[in-house]
């Protein structure tokens, strides 16, 4: 892209012949997309990334599937079939690459040799609010300051590869944990809610002519030019900016990406039915159309009550999904370029409450997480617990140490400082350091 | 009030004019928020407060806003929404020195003003339509709307939620939904009870002393105690009965679909055991001062002590723990609540965050913070005559300001900040264009009829909150299944499942249900709001924490205002109420000024007018509907000023 060839936005509205108007919609499309590949950065970011791209591995693409709610460690990923006091009714199975899991996750048995199970995950944050922000922003959740989420870090120090379409996308998530934070309304996931019914409202209406629709941008921008003038706010500056992106979205050739009618019976079938299992497949879609990071999420893990019939469940919905997930990334060749993550807040009790109808609590001292692709070993686990999954013994993980690794998958600067606009230095992951040994 | 001529002679007259009560006293058997006096009394004391502010800091004063503005702002504040067209037009046409005064007493008076504040509540209360399991929270729905609706105390409000006890679908003890919604978490429970009332963040002492503060997890275990002990009344009684029923599901299907309506959705919404006083000790409790599993008695950690036996259930923790919140904290609860309603309606606490209570003397303006929290005590904890009073300020009229406050910690009183509107205030005032006034709209109304499996039986004959009361008096096993079998022989002989076209009122007051895409307002929507409605989009709260709602943006809600609903049901409907308001407009010009009253709520300034006129003339017909996309899609008409 030539920077020199830029011109400044002003001209293109003020006109009102046509022809201008249409060089508007593509002069937009190129210019005004808020990439930041490295060579714009400036020398410190830059040098530091490239130094950065040296040490670490090579992924391009993060598909960050959440469970939230804090998914139970032991019948999931850390089952303990000598204890049958802590497992309760949770059976194990063994999956490939001699990988032992709980038997509610039998397709995922069968792609565990591409699995890198952390077990030592450990978290300060025991409540739900603090525990999901904590473990998507790598600091603690304060009155005083919004940071920005991880997607919108790896945005930040990576970039993005395409810029006709966002960088960053959440699917089902919560805009509380996918804010750009104080890197500003760009970094920002884009928020799909439903992911059969694609990114909504991105094609013009057929009831709108070309000519009409910017038009009506035309107005809509002189109207925002004398407001922002009067009320010089960054808030309203951020809608503004906002404009722009949606219009180079508009005019993309990538908005297939966010159509699964796309995918044949077959695939569609491999994922299942259900939000969470067309979100992986969206995610799929995505990453091929080059977005960096998509965040996928999945609710109803927070089992104080009735535990085992609510982790079975939760299971049965991810299990055919992720398994199909890693599956087909493999088989089309983009497993090695893109890290899975499934993360949670924390864990659960390994002590069964049996007055709830046998449930178990919020666990934070050591819980599971999980990489897969992107360069990580497979067919293996990093970290024990003890016997009943209570403390870790080996090998801890913290917060911050996880974000780092998915940090130092992409290649991205983990220790490289950036300045908020009130002048205080952040990192993506805080103080965490990456945990190299899980990369082949 | 408005000019500083009429303010001085108002202050003159008010030290002159001796007649004026002592401070404090209306009359106690009129509601405070009718008594027009004590209001605008009271809103003198605050901005006298506020001038003497601006005085020490030896800073002008600003200006107020001018009238299309006040109103747009009083509206969105005040009732949630913009005003339609008819209101809007009224307001600016009329003449008059007390015209804001009415227009404030006009919103408070408004059906709109409990839509708003529910909002705030659910928000507040975390309260989604259904949870795990087969029980529903409708009922704990109706009851916080109907409070709202009537503008219940909010001491009250807080002593029957916390306090509650018995059958969750009698509208008495509804209430009861408040701990039945986080059945299985009462300490996360008990952390949000804090939280909420008292500016309390208790939540990590749950598992550990408070590095930062003063909260050790004894204090926390100490306050569990009031609530503990937690359980669905009468349950026991059949135990045996559910069992045997549902081991035996595939051949009593019929029967375990009735079982399972009275062990999820009627025991299972009750809440018995008001409260033991005392609670063992976790089994990782780490600390000197106590041993796993030791049982401590409550005591509450400040305000005034207040402790129950470690050696005994006493029963009635949580009425105790319910007064002691209200009224034996100091003055920690009124501030609390007034520093929140301060909040709503200037746009920033005076301490922040507001869920985080700091004594008045640390806020940067202690006399205000101390006035206010009396005065909250004074009307009684009215919240509507609260916020009455502090929407008749200057204060409130002061002209809007771009900066964030100066001060870091709270408001700077300056001028309210501009800041985006609420996802609710958003649909609201969009579907005040697409369909005219939505306050003339009938509330969603409760749910009562017994559903067996998902379809509702005996519609007319009888009702979730006769069958509750009925059951949760029975006092045997075999009462239990004398009755259970009566029920389901009636239910399989009864009035029934409706067939299509069968009327399903009978005498019983017809259900008033709204779905997803109704075109009425976010208070009658289901909650939370679903993934793919606009709410969402703009950040509506997923409601599992307290006050999780969003004002950031995303590419999302600015396609969705470019082509999505805005397109739909307002530029390319010809029925949208906003239409309506051009009839009988003579020229194009009054056709656009009644657009931008519209939607803007203002008339267009002479340079607007000259490009909207070029735009028609060059467009015809089209050139309206590109005006009135331009418009909704534009900075002005997402961000309260």
């Amino acid at each position: 892209m030539n920077l020199s060839t830029r011109k400044p936005m002003k001209q293109f509205f003020n006109r009102a012949d046509e022809p201008t108007r249409r060089q508007f919609m593509q002069n937009a499309a190129r210019a005004y997309l808020g990439v930041h590949l490295f060579p714009m950065l400036g020398p410190s970011i830059a040098s530091a990334a490239a130094e950065g791209a040296a040490k670490g591995q090579k992924a391009k693409h993060v598909i960050y599937l959440y469970m939230s709610g804090g998914m139970s460690h032991l019948d999931t990923f850390d089952p303990k079939p000598r204890k049958k006091d802590v497992m309760g009714p949770t059976e194990t199975i063994v999956g490939k690459g001699e990988v032992e899991i709980s038997g509610f996750l039998p397709k995922t048995a069968g792609v565990t040799d591409k699995m890198c199970i952390i077990n030592s995950l450990n978290s300060t944050q025991g409540a739900h609010e603090q525990g999901s922000y904590i473990m998507h922003h790598s600091y603690s959740q304060r009155g005083t300051i919004k940071h920005p989420a991880l997607g919108s870090w790896v945005m930040k120090l990576g970039g993005r590869l395409n810029p006709e379409i966002p960088g960053f996308v959440a699917i089902n998530s919560n805009p509380d944990v996918t804010g750009g934070g104080f890197f500003g309304a760009k970094y920002s996931a884009a928020p799909i809610g439903r992911p059969d019914q694609g990114l909504q409202d991105s094609k013009r209406p057929d009831a709108v002519s070309e000519d009409d629709f910017s038009r009506r941008l035309s107005l809509a921008d002189r109207l925002n030019t004398k407001f922002h003038e009067r009320y010089p706010n960054a808030d309203v500056k951020a809608y503004e900016e906002l404009y722009r992106e949606a219009i180079s979205l508009m005019n993309s050739e990538d908005l297939k990406a966010f159509d699964l009618a796309k995918e044949d019976r077959e695939t569609r079938d491999l994922y299942g039915s259900g939000n969470f299992a067309q979100g992986c497949l969206l995610a799929r879609r995505l990453i091929e159309h080059d977005v960096r990071f998509v965040e996928v999420q999945l609710g109803g893990w927070d089992t104080h009550y009735d535990n085992f019939t609510a982790v079975e469940g939760r299971c049965q919905e991810f299990d055919q999904a992720y398994a199909a997930l890693l599956t087909d990334l493999d088989k089309r060749g983009k497993l090695k370029d893109t890290l899975v993550v499934v993360a949670t807040e924390f864990g659960r009790t390994p002590t069964i409450k049996i007055e709830h109808s046998n449930g178990r609590d919020h666990h934070p001292s050591a819980f599971s997480c999980v990489l897969a692709g992107g360069g990580v070993k497979g067919g293996m686990k990093y970290g024990k617990t003890d016997s009943s999954g209570e403390r870790i013994k080996d090998d801890e993980v913290s917060v911050q140490d996880f974000n780092a690794t998915i940090a130092y998958a992409l290649g991205l600067p983990h220790d490289l400082v950036l300045m908020s606009p009130t002048k205080r230095p952040f990192k993506i992951a805080d103080k965490g350091s990456p945990v190299k040994s899980i990369f082949g | 009030m408005l000019e500083r001529s009429t303010y001085k002679t108002l202050i003159v007259s008010l030290v002159v004019c001796l007649s004026i009560p002592a401070q404090g006293e209306f009359s106690k058997d009129a509601n405070p928020g009718d008594d027009g006096e004590f209001l605008a009394k009271s809103a003198l004391e605050i901005d006298t407060l506020i001038a003497k502010f601006y005085r020490q800091k030896s800073l002008p004063v600003p200006e107020v806003a001018n009238d299309a503005t006040f109103m747009r702002r009083a509206f969105l504040v005040g009732i949630g929404r913009i005003p339609t067209a008819e209101e809007a037009l009224t307001f600016l046409e009329i003449e008059g020195p007390s015209k804001r005064v009415e227009l404030v007493e006009y919103l408070m008076k408004s059906k709109g003003y409990s839509s708003n504040m529910t909002n705030w509540a659910f928000d507040l209360l975390r309260l989604r339509d259904n949870r795990q399991g087969g029980a529903n929270n409708e009922p704990y729905r109706n009851w916080i709307r109907t409070a709202m609706d009537e503008n219940m105390p909010w001491d009250q409000f807080v002593t029957r939620l916390v306090s509650s006890s018995g059958n969750g679908w009698d509208p008495e003890s509804a209430s009861v939904g408040y701990y039945t919604i986080d059945r299985g978490m009462p300490l996360d429970n008990l952390a949000n009870t804090m939280r909420i009332f008292l500016g309390s963040r208790m939540e990590c002492a749950q598992c550990h002393d408070d590095p930062f503060g003063e909260t050790e997890r004894m204090d926390f275990y100490h306050l569990a105690a009031f609530t503990n002990g937690q359980y669905e009344q009468g349950k026991n009684l059949m135990t045996d009965l559910w069992r045997e029923i549902r081991d035996d599901r595939e051949e009593r299907r019929e029967e375990y679909q009735v079982a399972q309506l009275f062990w999820d959705r009627l025991y299972g919404m009750s809440l018995a055991g008001s409260g033991k006083g005392r609670i063992a000790l976790p089994a990782d409790y780490q600390y000197r001062d106590g041993e796993p599993g030791e049982l401590v008695g409550a005591r509450t950690p400040f305000g005034r002590t207040v402790r129950m036996s470690d050696r005994k259930d006493e029963g009635d923790g949580r009425e105790e723990f319910a007064e002691w919140i209200v009224t034996q904290t100091g003055p920690q609860f009124s501030t609390v609540i007034a520093n929140r309603m301060w909040e709503r309606v200037m746009g920033k606490g005076i301490y922040e965050p507001v869920d985080e209570y700091i004594e008045a003397s640390d806020t940067v303006y202690p006399e205000l913070m101390n006035y206010l929290g009396r005065l909250m005590h004074e009307v009684g904890y009215d919240l509507r005559a609260f916020q009455h009073i502090l929407m008749l300020t200057k204060t409130f009229q002061f002209a809007t300001n771009p900066n964030p406050s100066t001060l870091a910690a709270g408001d700077d009183f300056h001028g309210r900040k501009i800041e985006r509107l609420s996802s609710e205030q958003i649909w609201d005032s969009l579907i005040t264009l697409s369909s005219g006034n939505p306050d003339k709209k009938s509330m969603r109304s409760v749910d009562n009829r017994i559903y067996v499996g998902n379809s509702p039986v005996l519609v007319g004959e009888m009702d979730m909150v006769q069958l509750s009361t009925e059951v949760l008096a029975l006092k045997s096993e075999e009462e239990v299944r004398k009755y259970f079998e009566k029920f389901v022989k009636k239910v399989r002989n009864g009035g029934g499942k409706p067939e299509g076209g069968k009327s399903m009122t009978m005498g019983m007051t017809q259900v008033k249900r709204y779905g997803k895409d109704a075109p009425v307002r976010a208070s009658e929507l289901p909650s939370p709001a679903p993934r793919e409605h606009l709410l969402y989009l703009f950040g509506a709260s997923d409601r599992e924490v307290v006050e999780g709602a969003s004002k950031e943006p995303n590419v999302g809600q600015v396609l969705s205002m470019m082509n999505g609903y805005v397109q739909r049901q307002l530029v390319n409907n010809i029925d949208a109420h906003l239409f309506k308001s051009l009839a009988g407009a003579g020229s194009d010009e009054e056709k656009i000024r009644r657009l931008y009253i519209a939607i803007f709520s203002r008339p267009p300034s002479e340079e607007e007018m000259k490009w909207m006129k070029e735009e028609v003339d060059s467009q015809g017909e089209s050139g309206f509907r590109n005006i009135v996309s331009a418009l909704v899609m534009s900075s002005e008409f997402l961000f309260l000023q």
